[in-house]
């Protein structure tokens, strides 16, 4: 079972992170401060580790992300924090972060992004044609076939297509889809990216069939990879 | 006031470390003046001695008694003594001025005849040891010369007591001036700590406390202005809170009194959150115009290029705008590939905004027209549209968080949108211009020539 270290500094916030951990199937185990914190990491191995940006004591966020990094663990750690500012975000990421949530989140999003932090580490995709129902991405050619059927998409159709595709069976938001499509950053924007997932959805659906992309309500959406 | 305050006072302390100054200087000044002088005046004797004592010891016996009886005769004033004296020390002949004991020997002018009884002493003279045994003494009374000493000392003395005492009444005089000053600056910056803020320091004279009441003042105005400002904003947003709130309360209330099924609790919880949500979105805009504004974004700025920024934000609404029946265009004229300093997601998200705005109020088969024009002195992006634009008196309201015009206060959105791309545009020191009906159009415009200024405190 996929194990999660929360390192977090409030009881009530780590209770829910918990919750909404153990409700999506993973394993949890906590931590109130750094101290507290890079020891559980160290001592048992962890899957992901969600880290409160800002703790208590001596030894904050980044101190910890330090240390663990220096200790050898690399397992995915994703940073929650109430620090919005970019330059923070960046700070994080610089320290060896590999994601950063700024508080408040919704919890789906907090799943979501571990998600593809422990796909990106399970299963590093090497090869160059990517499979999901009834779809079919090349990653050389960038085309994209339908039951082996070419489907004309424009470039940005094609890289959220993609990013779907790489992720299929798991929910992405859309605020991960414009952070990864568009590469610019800040909160969600508009609802925009329903408009962008809805032209996809035109071009690779077929008339009577259930569409492959499904929307999560209020959050995103999810490739069905079973087609 | 005090005394002791008054000690305290730098201007006090000036003025006496300035009187003491002054006081060491003119002392040194008079005790030179003194010995040079007197100096001058001894040597003066000295000469006249040594002159005269060598033209009489030359002189043999009887002649020299009879010079010095007739001198006597004539002048018997002891003003300039010349005395004869037997071996024994006893007077021969010229002025009855005792025998110098102990400078029968003189090889150098001395003084004598302190304390004596005769007038005009004491003397300052030399002797000369004759060949037939007797003495001859020639001296000069510096009874004049000590006189004058005492005048000069007087004179230093007076001279130092009235210096002295203008000096002290002086530094009193500012010392008390520079209290009385801070007093009233302490009492007027007590009352602005207790929170009148729209009280001022005094204001006397053009000195250095005056410059420096003057710039405290100015920031006062300035911390005054932001104050009402944030004032304005927490009112803004108490206000602007109420109605989502309003929504959230009644909608939970409803759920608790009406809810029977699951799924009837799970909409009413739907609700919430999209509520929620809403009010978090504000929240967080509010909180981006704050960082904007605080200019700690310039940090990561880096080399951007317009163009690129441009496109994207067009090919972002490119759907939207298709699915409204409005054509979108990216128009470029100038320079084909020019790079500046900025923030990519700041400039994205603020052409984005315009862009929002435009496709939202222009009717179905009307166009959006985004161009941007470089040269080498300035980069221009406009986003115009076919709407019915902004009014004139509603262009600077726009600019205020939560302003929605009448036109848009149907439309979805938390009347921030203008106030973002504004604190935006100051970031990169561009003017924003709102221009139109017919129509609406906003150009941002940056100066290349003009070197970057200082981020401006946002006026709304």
């Amino acid at each position: 079972m996929t194990t999660i270290l929360v390192i977090e500094d409030d009881v009530q916030t780590s209770r829910e992170i918990e919750a909404a951990l153990v409700d999506y199937g993973y394993e949890t185990r906590t931590a109130f401060t750094g101290r507290d914190g890079l020891v559980k990491a160290i001592s048992d191995p962890y899957d992901a580790i969600v880290l409160d940006r800002m703790l208590p004591g001596d030894l904050d966020g980044l101190g910890v992300l330090a240390a663990l990094r220096a200790a050898g663990i690399h397992a995915p750690v994703l940073i929650l924090s109430a620090l919005t500012a970019v330059d923070e975000r960046v700070r994080g990421l610089k320290a060896g972060g590999d994601d950063y949530l700024t508080k408040p989140f919704d919890f789906l999003e907090l799943t979501a992004r571990l998600d593809v932090l422990l796909r990106r580490r399970n299963a590093p995709i090497t090869e160059s044609v990517l499979r999901a129902g009834p779809l079919e991405v090349d990653l050389l050619t960038h085309t994209v076939r339908r039951h082996g059927q070419l489907v004309d998409l424009l470039p940005r159709e094609y890289r959220l297509l993609e990013y779907l595709v790489r992720n299929a069976g798991q929910v992405v938001t859309r605020t991960m889809l414009f952070e990864e499509i568009w590469h610019y950053r800040y909160d969600e924007p508009t609802n925009l990216i329903d408009v962008h997932v809805s032209k996809l959805r035109r071009k690779i659906d077929t008339a009577g069939e259930p569409s492959v992309i499904q929307t999560v309500r209020g959050s995103g959406y999810v490739l069905n990879a079973a087609g | 006031m005090r005394l002791a305050d008054l000690s305290k006072t730098t201007s006090f302390r000036l003025a006496i470390a300035f009187l003491a100054l002054f006081g060491l200087a003119s002392l040194t000044l008079f005790a030179f003046i003194s010995w040079e002088v007197k100096g001058f005046l001894s040597n003066r004797v000295d000469e006249w001695v040594q002159r005269e004592g060598k033209v009489l010891s030359r002189l043999d016996a009887t002649a020299l008694a009879q010079r010095l009886d007739n001198r006597q005769r004539d002048d018997a004033t002891t003003e300039r003594p010349i005395t004869l004296y037997d071996p024994a020390g006893k007077v021969l002949a010229g002025s009855p001025v005792p025998f110098p004991a102990g400078h029968d020997s003189a090889t150098a002018p001395f003084e004598f005849g302190h304390g004596s009884h005769l007038p005009m002493a004491p003397f300052r003279g030399l002797t000369w040891r004759l060949p037939t045994g007797q003495t001859l003494l020639v001296a000069q009374s510096v009874d004049e010369l000590n006189e004058f000493g005492d005048v000069l000392l007087g004179a230093m003395l007076l001279a130092g007591g009235v210096t002295t005492v203008l000096g002290l009444v002086g530094a009193i005089l500012i010392g008390a001036g520079a209290v009385r000053q801070l007093d009233d600056i302490t009492k007027a910056t007590r009352t602005i700590v207790k929170g009148d803020l729209s009280g001022r320091l005094p204001m006397r004279g053009s000195g250095d406390v005056g410059r420096l009441v003057a710039v405290v003042n100015e920031m006062l105005d300035e911390l005054q202005r932001l104050m009402n400002e944030v004032k304005g904003v927490c009112d803004n947003i108490a206000h602007e809170m109420r109605t989502p709130l309003t929504r959230l309360l009644a909608g939970l209330d409803r759920s608790r009194r009406r809810s029977s099924s699951t799924a009837d609790y799970a909409e009413s919880v739907d609700e919430a959150i999209a509520e929620t949500q809403g009010i978090l979105k504000t929240f967080g805009a509010l909180l981006r115009i704050s960082e904007i504004e605080d200019g700690a974004r310039r940090a990561g700025f880096i080399d951007v290029d317009l163009g690129a920024i441009v496109t994207d934000a067009v090919e972002f609404y490119e759907p939207l705008a298709d699915d409204r029946n409005i054509t979108i265009s990216a128009l470029f004229e100038g320079e084909t590939a020019s790079s500046s300093r900025g923030d990519p997601s700041l400039l994205f998200e603020a052409f984005a905004n315009l862009i929002d705005n435009a496709i939202k109020f222009t009717p179905a088969g009307g166009s959006v027209e985004v161009r941007l024009v470089r040269s080498g002195s300035a980069d221009v992006v406009s986003v115009s549209d076919s709407g019915p634009g902004i009014s004139e008196a509603d262009r600077i309201m726009v600019l205020k968080r939560f302003y929605r015009a009448e036109p848009s206060r149907h439309e979805p959105g938390n009347g921030l949108g203008l106030s973002l791309v504004a604190a935006i545009a100051r970031l990169h020191d561009m003017d924003m211009v709102i221009e139109g009906p017919p129509g609406c159009r906003i150009v941002l415009t940056r100066n290349r020539s003009e070197k970057a200024s200082p981020v401006e405190i946002c006026d709304f």
